[in-house]
């Protein structure tokens, strides 16, 4: 473990994540008819990149190097949470790309490391998303699109949720069936991202498919499922994670009722948020507890105020969703609002939570 | 639930002055190694005369399997 960073070494890594959190909240809200400060430079076209390419590879490829222990891991969240700086700095995109590729392709080399310490379904799942990170951001590097990324994107946040879920799994009896279908559903995510120029239609419904089959699988499978008895910060977790496969079957079913991810429908911006905010933020907000202290040695004691971010967040994403299906551009942008409200209450629970951890004695951690 | 009763804790070597405990994770994706490493030391510091040396090691081999968790968390996580 000698040649892991220091803990105050990773503290300028989820700094550069938080600024391309902070930029790619107000370029959402720029974008959704709200009136807010400019993210920097960053055009508002940048919301998706600052969000999944910096933030996301970010804090991920940081938590990975945490797991790791080497140092040569930290590169990847430096060079992801680079490319979110160059964005807001105004560079061209291209420079924001071509760091965000770096980054992804050393997460990669990180996840293969952790493979190569246990060869199993879960650790393979994990290299599996960093691979889809690699190539999204190669697609946004050749000038494909942002567009062209998303569904790499998606899966490879999906991926990486669903093969951390995959290996606390493990605590319950096993089932060979479950990981058989957990195999083929992530073989069904994987293919449906491939781009298919001119393929049939029916292959477009690959991708949502999987994503709801994978919402499912969550649902039946994850040991929050017991987890949800018990009390306090694992109830909490638990929570999150249940309500959160409940927006990746609905984003799931969205997609599918558009078409596919296809961007310009109705479907695909409620589809998206449904995914990327009701799913993965609840993650965000069951995961924190537990990450943070990990990461930065700091202490997150539980308070039943945890709850709040988690409410106003699902009943935004719900308000955005439903606005968005109806074709209702003012509740629309009030749901948007509102998800950055409960993005910044989040943020805002966490650091008091760092505060009163530090001021009340160790052993009294409320779990 | 404890991570002995999780069979985190491969080995424990007391010696004159020294104590040297193994354990592991469950994953080697999980980034709570270091923290539980720490913990466990001072877990262990506190348990063992005031002088004595304790090292606390992450070790990966074998890896985790659910097959080394205690009777106790096996009927916790449901397990016949």
């Amino acid at each position: 473990m000698s040649s892991d960073l220091p803990r105050p070494g990773r503290v300028p890594l989820l700094i550069l994540g938080m600024l391309a959190l902070g930029a790619g909240i107000l370029a959402g809200l720029i974008r959704i008819g709200v009136s807010a400060p400019p993210p920097g430079a960053a055009s508002v076209l940048d919301h998706g990149p600052l969000m999944i390419g910096a933030f996301f590879s970010t804090v991920i490829s940081l938590e990975r190097a945490v797991a790791l222990g080497a140092r040569w891991a930290y590169l990847a969240p430096l060079c992801a949470g680079l490319g979110g700086l160059a964005l807001i700095g105004g560079l061209p995109g291209q420079v924001a790309a071509a760091l965000a590729s770096a980054g992804s392709l050393l997460l990669l080399l990180g996840s293969i490391q952790v493979y190569r310490r246990q060869r199993a379904l879960h650790t393979l799942t994990l290299a599996l998303g960093a691979a889809a990170l690699c190539g999204g951001n190669v697609l946004w590097l050749a000038g494909a699109g942002i567009s062209a990324a998303v569904p790499s994107w998606i899966s490879f946040l999906v991926l990486t949720i669903a093969g951390e879920r995959l290996e606390l799994s493990r605590f319950l009896p096993p089932s060979m069936v479950a990981r058989q279908v957990f195999a083929v559903i992530v073989t069904v995510i994987l293919v449906g991202t491939l781009p298919i120029p001119g393929g049939p239609g029916a292959a477009r419904l690959l991708f949502p498919v999987g994503l709801l089959a994978l919402a499912l699988w969550l649902l039946r499978q994850d040991i929050a499922r017991r987890t949800v008895r018990e009390r306090a910060l694992t109830r909490f977790i638990a929570v999150c994670l249940l309500t959160g496969y409940g927006w990746l079957a609905v984003g799931a079913l969205c997609l599918l009722a558009a078409g596919g991810v296809l961007p310009g429908t109705i479907g695909y911006d409620a589809g998206l948020h449904a995914v990327l905010l009701g799913f993965l933020f609840a993650m965000v907000f069951g995961h924190a507890p537990i990450i943070f202290p990990a990461i930065l040695g700091v202490r997150l004691p539980y308070h039943p105020l945890l709850y709040l971010p988690l409410v106003v967040l699902h009943f935004s994403v719900a308000l955005r969703v439903i606005a968005t299906l109806a074709g209702l551009p003012t509740l629309r942008s009030a749901g948007g609002l509102l998800n950055a409200v409960a993005l910044a209450l989040f943020v805002a629970g966490t650091l008091a939570s760092v505060i009163r951890g530090a001021r009340e004695p160790r052993g009294s951690t409320g779990r | 639930m404890n991570i002995v009763d999780l069979g985190l804790v491969y080995d424990v070597r007391p010696a004159a002055g020294h104590i040297e405990v193994d354990i592991t994770m469950t994953t080697p994706s999980c980034p709570m190694g270091d923290m539980i490493v720490e913990e466990a030391r001072s877990v262990v510091s506190a348990a063992v005369p005031s002088g004595t040396e304790v090292q606390v090691n992450l070790v990966w081999d074998p890896p985790w399997d659910a097959a080394m968790m205690s009777e106790h968390a096996r009927k916790h996580f449901g397990w016949e």
